[in-house]
């Protein structure tokens, strides 16, 4: 049969901008833009958990003290179905989180950006024309 | 015809030869197993034992998975209403075998289950205690999917009837795989988190847990549920419960919605409520 | 004449553009849908609703309402080009504090979604949601500044989805979120059982013709009713509370939606609301949902809602801090 509706996989230079209304959600009231920060720790603990998942690093300081801090992130279930599991990112992982700080002042922080200490981005590459894909480690 | 007292002899003996040489369903099969082995269900139009339907357990495993007697409830304001209500159990062999050490967690989760049970949170009651909540549950049998919704808390369970798959992940209701024995329907559930407890009485468990549940119909109304519980972490042995579950019958049953993240709220959150300004 | 464009795209996503020689909907050829073992026609599957139809026209389109296959293929030629890219955020304001959302996946760049050749979902001339009456404009105001006002007291004023009590396009009608826009059908004798993945509530839709639940009860999804119309799902739903508030109705929502297999990979989604309070006429979409790979992964939200406690304790640290401000500012000028 011919089906007058075929199936579409666009990549993300897409016709339309979308913005989705939950970038500005409550993201603002929780963390603080005037608050950027730069961590790097070695992970403890990933909680592929929803609304949002959560990255937990010990981060050591320049005194050799350590401060476990908790990292947000986006829904998991998109990584899942791209292959990934609850194994992918295994304790003792070093990461590179660049982010805000939680308004509360809390070890808290939402991760803009992450990446290896080799600067490669953690899951899912960007799909801008020219960037590089992201794999499955 | 007169019949004489030799004919009343040998009919006496022949009935008790009778009797003697009868075969009685020994005491471990009888009642509803036997029922189970001799009653056969329908079939759904693809050929498959017919389970769909709204299905609820009428016990106080939900209190209590082990026989216990009435006591007081947790909130004293909610006096009698409230209160425990006494339970024959549902655990083979009486008592969950834990190990000394979790025995002594499962006791803390008892004095502090008002604050630490997952139902008080309104969370997703997990396997298999979704299954024995008071509340009723609907099977819908799909191709190669069935589909199980929990009332409470809206939970829900795919199982996938096809080839079994490993769970990349955790979850509140575990990954299900299921497959038909005869009429009953077995299913092994893994990737279950630790989050989840067994009732309200503290009864607990790891992500280390792995259940096999099997639902036989036994009548047209009714399925016999169990479910084999393993966890080395927390228990000595593997261990079993086992109850009928009843249908909804009514012909208006329906599963509601049961959103209940708002009626947690306040236990949860209201700490953090705004203060009056002073 | 089918055109195929190759876009460079990241390592997990094809970008293949299939344009179908049907200029306008309704002339293609018709489609017998798969039965059911009970003998009705097979909705089952993983279907993702993400579209990239806007709910309204664009103004500048007036009553048009299909695009030509020329200005299709144009879009997608401007699509495979790099098209107008999501503007980088700037460091230090608010829309650049969130994670990266093409780093999850969640991105439409790893999401499927179906073609469509309309202009907007909302069929007919007008293609926009029609006015909300005087009143419930009225009351559409009020609730905005009362929220305005008390947005950050406590978990009753937060957002339906912060609360985890359900996602905002769950509907009834069902519209995609923007990621995870995906829903799973399985049906039995007698049911159809919809999965929306956000945020994990299940719709049992009962096709026995039996009536609705008595008036006094109100579910946030209303309550559904389900019968077969040749190949096409006819579910009617009513029963909803007065905070469901879908575009502005009130608990006098009606929705009639229509649920058509047109292919092995998709399905022709409508829906038609209706609501006396709200509008003054019911107004009608058109969404096509393509056949996704799942599995579609629990997203249970209530369980791990760290939000709605981080939230409510960054609004008090906030306050805190802006009172001892004007503490500090107030003793000053003693």
């Amino acid at each position: 049969m011919n089906a007058k509706l075929g199936t579409t996989f666009m990549s993300l230079a897409l016709l339309l901008i979308a913005v989705p209304v939950w970038a500005h959600h409550a993201f603002s009231a929780e963390y603080d833009a005037s608050k950027p920060l730069t961590l790097k720790g070695k992970v403890t603990k990933w909680e592929l958990v929803n609304p949002h998942s959560w990255i937990h690093i010990d981060v050591v300081g320049p005194d050799g003290k350590v401060t476990p801090w908790m990292v947000e992130g986006g829904s998991p279930n998109s990584l899942l179905r791209n292959g990934f599991t609850k194994n992918s990112l295994p304790a003792g992982t070093e990461i590179l989180v660049e982010g805000y700080q939680a308004k509360d002042g809390a070890n808290r922080a939402v991760g803009k950006d992450i990446t290896y200490p080799d600067g490669k981005r953690l899951f899912l590459g960007g799909s801008a024309p020219g960037a590089g894909g992201g794999e499955n480690p | 015809m007169q019949i004489g007292f030799k004919s009343w002899m040998l009919l006496a003996a022949t009935v008790a030869a009778g009797l003697l040489f009868t075969r009685i369903p020994s005491k471990a099969q009888g009642g509803a197993a036997a029922q189970a082995q001799t009653y056969r269900a329908p079939r759904t139009a693809d050929g498959k034992p017919n389970l769909n339907g709204i299905w609820q357990a009428l016990n106080e495993a939900n209190w209590d998975l082990e026989a216990h007697a009435a006591s007081q409830g947790p909130v004293l304001a909610l006096g009698a209403q409230f209160s425990v209500p006494p339970g024959v159990g549902v655990v083979e062999g009486g008592a969950i075998p834990y190990k000394p050490e979790a025995l002594a967690k499962k006791k803390e989760n008892f004095a502090n289950r008002t604050k630490e049970d997952p139902e008080v949170k309104c969370y997703m009651g997990g396997v298999p205690r979704s299954t024995y909540m008071p509340y009723p549950f609907q099977i819908i049998q799909g191709t190669g999917t069935i589909m199980m919704a929990y009332e409470y808390a809206g939970g829900v369970r795919i199982i996938n009837m096809g080839k079994p798959t490993e769970a990349p992940v955790d979850s509140w209701m575990g990954w299900s795989n299921g497959r038909w024995e005869g009429d009953t329907l077995v299913i092994d559930v893994t990737g279950l988190n630790d989050q989840t407890w067994f009732d309200r009485a503290g009864n607990y468990h790891s992500d280390a847990l792995h259940v096999v549940e099997r639902y036989t119909p036994r009548s047209a109304d009714t399925l016999m549920y169990e479910a084999t519980i393993e966890d080395p972490n927390v228990f000595t042995r593997s261990w079993k419960i086992s109850m009928p579950l009843y249908r909804r019958v009514e012909k208006n049953a329906q599963i509601l919605e049961y959103k209940c993240p708002e009626f947690a709220e306040d236990m949860l959150y209201g700490h953090l409520r705004k203060q009056p300004s002073k | 004449m089918k055109h195929l464009y190759f876009a460079p795209v990241c390592a997990l996503t094809i970008a293949i553009v299939l344009l179908s020689s049907v200029n306008a909907m309704g002339q293609a050829k018709a489609y017998t849908p798969p039965k059911t073992a009970d003998g009705v026609p097979d909705l089952q599957g993983i279907w993702s609703m993400l579209t990239n139809v806007p709910l309204e026209r664009p103004a500048n389109l007036g009553a048009k309402e299909f695009y030509t296959p020329e200005e299709l293929a144009a879009q997608a030629q401007r699509a495979a080009a790099g098209g107008r890219a999501a503007a980088p955020t700037q460091p230090g304001t608010t829309a650049d504090v969130h994670y990266d959302l093409s780093q999850f996946g969640l991105d439409r760049g790893h999401a499927t979604v179906a073609s469509s050749n309309r202009t907007s979902l909302i069929v007919g001339p007008e293609g926009k949601v029609p006015p909300l009456l005087a009143e419930a404009q009225k009351r559409q105001q009020e609730r905005a500044a009362f929220q305005r006002e008390h947005q950050w007291d406590g978990p009753e004023t937060r957002p339906l989805t912060e609360r985890c009590i359900l996602w905002a396009s769950e509907g009834p009608p069902m519209l995609a979120p923007g990621y995870n826009s995906n829903l799973q059908i399985v049906q039995g004798p007698g049911y159809v059982g919809i999965m929306q993945e956000m945020i994990h509530d299940v719709r049992i839709i009962p096709t026995d013709g039996r009536a609705h639940l008595p008036q006094g009860v109100r579910q946030w999804f209303g309550d559904s009713r389900g019968h077969w119309e040749g190949n096409t799902l006819v579910v009617d739903t009513t029963n909803f509370t007065d905070r469901t508030a879908f575009r502005g109705s009130t608990e006098k929502l009606h929705v009639i939606e229509r649920f058509t297999r047109t292919g092995e990979e998709t399905i022709k989604y409508e829906f038609t609301v209706e609501d006396p309070s709200a509008w003054a006429k019911p107004w009608s979409a058109e969404i096509n949902w393509a056949k996704t790979t799942g599995p579609i992964f629990e997203y249970a939200c209530q369980e791990a809602n760290y939000g709605m406690a981080n939230n409510l304790s960054g609004a008090r640290a906030t306050e805190k801090k802006a009172a001892e401000a004007a503490n500090k500012a107030s003793q000053e000028q003693q």
